[in-house]
């Protein structure tokens, strides 16, 4: 799993390569727009940790050539730009997520595995949170290592919850993951099958926990400390 | 609200019309006594002219009166000798005293003669006057001395001359100052109904310009560029607050990995939890003066339940690891005109401050609607009465030492909501806790 870090500050990007390196991240870093466009012309990266006001120019215009040539990789936006249109526009352009300076490794790490875990991102076929784990292409799941028996539906409904552990995740997406369009979803069918994964995952002894956040949806966190 | 406090009604000074009036009437009054003066100078520099007058106007007292004998007549004031008597023209009498009436056949003519006697002068002419529908002739004959006799005769002139033209001259002048006036200052009222609908939140608008008067064009002119140069001020200061954000921040992320390099110590988590607080202080502070800058449009719809939605799932996180409860629910329509990173703030701030006052396992309940509002309730210990005057007072906290908050979460929301056009008010809820609510414009009609 590789990085681009494209940052002019290079004391703090070198903090960041440093904290990065800890998480178990590996991380190229340039200081410049035409930096980061040699560098993604030579190597193939999972994810760009983007400064905005660079020397040579506008991160955001790395961004939007970048989708302009249908160019998927995450970007995650590491700005001192806060004003109430600036992580609007920075999403508008192409960004996957926006975090404000100042900021602490942990939560850069988080959103950085939450970027990775998405589909469409080339990940591995485990998902892991606490001593749950999950194998996307068997369907199975493991607490502490030993197989929990669960339905196709529940095993859904935690792939979604992993893939975005420590935020929330709101039922009209996890309804449209785990039924059919055309299926009669009644209103507690998804708060049914939440209790029922809940249950079993008590049962076998995981250390994960599944919160209810009334009126929203629901998320996963792994237990504190852990991270994964 | 009236930001300024000042009442739309300034010092009521007099109108321009009154104004223009006043100077009108001033004016013809001038130039009534001027025209007087004209009059008086020209009839004084010719005495011939005027016994002329002088005759003819006794001539035409002589005719309106019903008196059957001229001697009744009482001549002209000052008169030291006046006599007056009709000469028939058929009695083919040529009188002495009549040198010019050479004429041949009798046939009289009006004339005049003035002569200087001692001590005055002696005024004698004829007039042809009509008595009963018949023509008459009337011989006058008068001595006097002085300006006297002749005050009637200016007088009469003065009316004549000054007092008939100017009096309806003047009355037509008022009138017409009535309607030119409201008409020149048509475009001015329409200016000032413009600045007065000026928002202060709502850059880029300016007054209509009229093409005339061109007084009026000048200064609504000059007022756009006034409003030119405080949108540019505004723009400096939105680009002052990215700087600032960028200069502070970045330093402020330096000192906080720096620290986390440094071996676990007391020292390292005190300066870790200061270097926190001035990052949230800076963050405020920004979000204060963005909040102050921003400007609304006024034709975005937005629904307060999309945006509560997402702020409860991105702040629950943080509200289950301080042991909260954080609970959203929509009621009805819930759609407003509002800007949603704004609102987004909005609900976050009041979160915030529902978090730091609200014990553990208390729910937090965050609600959209019904309506264009939102509300946040915690079950705390809710605010106590000498309290709410200053909640929303910028770096105002109940307890500075507890508190690491800067005093500003609170104003920063009433900032944003004014900018909506909105309100927010306080309250203890029933039961217990307290309750924030904030309104926004509803949606127009029909969309």
């Amino acid at each position: 799993m590789r990085l681009l870090l494209v940052e002019d500050n290079a004391r703090l990007a070198s903090l960041i390569r440093e904290g990065l390196d800890r998480q178990g991240f590996a991380l190229d870093w340039c200081e410049t727009v035409a930096g980061a466009e040699h560098a993604l012309a030579i190597n193939a990266y999972d994810l760009m940790l983007l400064d905005l006001g660079l020397p040579d120019g506008e991160g955001l215009d790395l961004v939007r050539g970048l989708r302009r040539r249908q160019d998927t990789m995450p970007i995650l936006v590491l700005t001192a730009r806060g004003g109430l249109d600036d992580r609007v526009l920075g999403l508008d352009a192409g960004a996957d997520d926006y975090l404000v300076k100042p900021f602490q490794i942990p939560e850069l790490a988080a959103r950085c595995r939450a970027l990775l875990r998405r589909p469409g991102a080339s990940l591995g076929t485990e998902l892991c949170a606490g001593n749950v784990t999950l194998h996307s292409a068997e369907r199975s799941v493991k607490v502490a290592g030993e197989p929990v028996v669960a339905t196709p539906r529940e095993v859904n409904l935690l792939e979604c919850l992993l893939r975005r552990t420590g935020h929330v995740v709101a039922k009209p997406a996890l309804e449209g993951a785990l039924y059919s369009m055309d299926a009669d979803v009644t209103p507690n069918a998804l708060e049914a099958c939440v209790s029922r994964l809940r249950k079993r995952l008590t049962a076998a002894g995981a250390d994960v926990q599944i919160r209810t956040v009334h009126g929203v949806g629901y998320a996963l966190f792994a237990p504190l400390g852990a991270h994964g | 609200m009236d930001r300024a406090g000042n009442s739309k009604r300034g010092p009521a000074g007099p109108t321009l019309f009154r104004q223009i009036a006043t100077r009108l009437a001033g004016f013809t009054l001038l130039f009534a006594l001027l025209d007087v003066g004209i009059v008086v100078l020209t009839y004084s520099s010719q005495p011939e002219s005027l016994a002329q007058e002088l005759l003819t106007l006794e001539a035409s007292k002589a005719q309106g009166s019903t008196a059957l004998t001229p001697d009744l007549l009482t001549g002209p004031p000052g008169a030291e000798h006046w006599a007056a008597r009709l000469i028939e023209p058929a009695a083919g009498e040529s009188p002495p005293w009549s040198s010019r009436a050479g004429a041949p056949g009798g046939v009289l003519m009006d004339w005049t003669r003035r002569e200087r006697i001692p001590g005055g002068y002696r005024i004698s002419g004829v007039r042809s006057v009509q008595q009963g529908g018949q023509q008459r002739w009337l011989f006058m004959q008068f001595e006097g001395d002085g300006i006297r006799p002749y005050v009637p005769v200016i007088a009469n002139e003065i009316v004549q001359h000054v007092a008939l033209p100017l009096i309806p001259l003047s009355l037509l002048l008022l009138l017409f100052n009535v309607f030119a006036v409201r008409r020149v200052l048509g475009p001015l009222q329409r200016a000032e109904a413009e600045v007065d609908a000026l928002d202060p939140d709502n850059v880029l608008l300016r007054l209509s310009e009229a093409p005339e008067p061109r007084e009026v064009n000048t200064l609504v002119r000059a007022v756009n560029r006034a409003l030119t140069r405080l949108d540019q001020t505004m723009a400096i200061l939105r680009g002052f607050t990215a700087n600032a954000a960028h200069e502070l921040r970045t330093p402020l992320s330096i000192m906080q990995l720096s620290l986390d390099k440094l071996p676990p110590s007391a020292v390292r988590d005190d300066l870790q939890a200061d270097t926190q607080h001035m990052a949230r202080l800076v963050g405020q502070m920004l979000d204060l003066a963005q909040a102050d800058a921003l400007a609304v449009e006024p034709d975005v719809l937005v629904d307060l339940a999309d945006i509560g939605r997402d702020i409860v799932a991105a702040m629950a996180p943080k509200a289950f690891a301080a042991q909260r409860d954080l609970r959203f629910e929509a009621i009805g329509d819930t759609r407003a005109l509002g800007h949603a990173e704004a609102i987004y703030r909005i609900y976050r701030n009041l979160i915030d401050n529902a978090l730091a006052h609200a014990p553990g396992d208390t729910p937090i309940e965050v609600t959209a609607g019904p309506g264009p509002q939102l509300s946040v309730r915690d079950h705390g210990p809710g605010i106590a009465d000498e309290d709410l005057p200053h909640i929303f007072e910028r770096f105002w906290r109940k307890d500075r030492r507890k508190s690491d908050g800067a005093g500003l979460g609170l104003g920063i929301v009433q900032r944003l909501a004014e900018a909506h056009g909105g309100a927010i008010t306080a309250s203890n809820s029933p039961g217990d806790g307290a309750l924030f609510q904030v309104t926004f414009a509803p949606p127009e009609p029909g969309r």
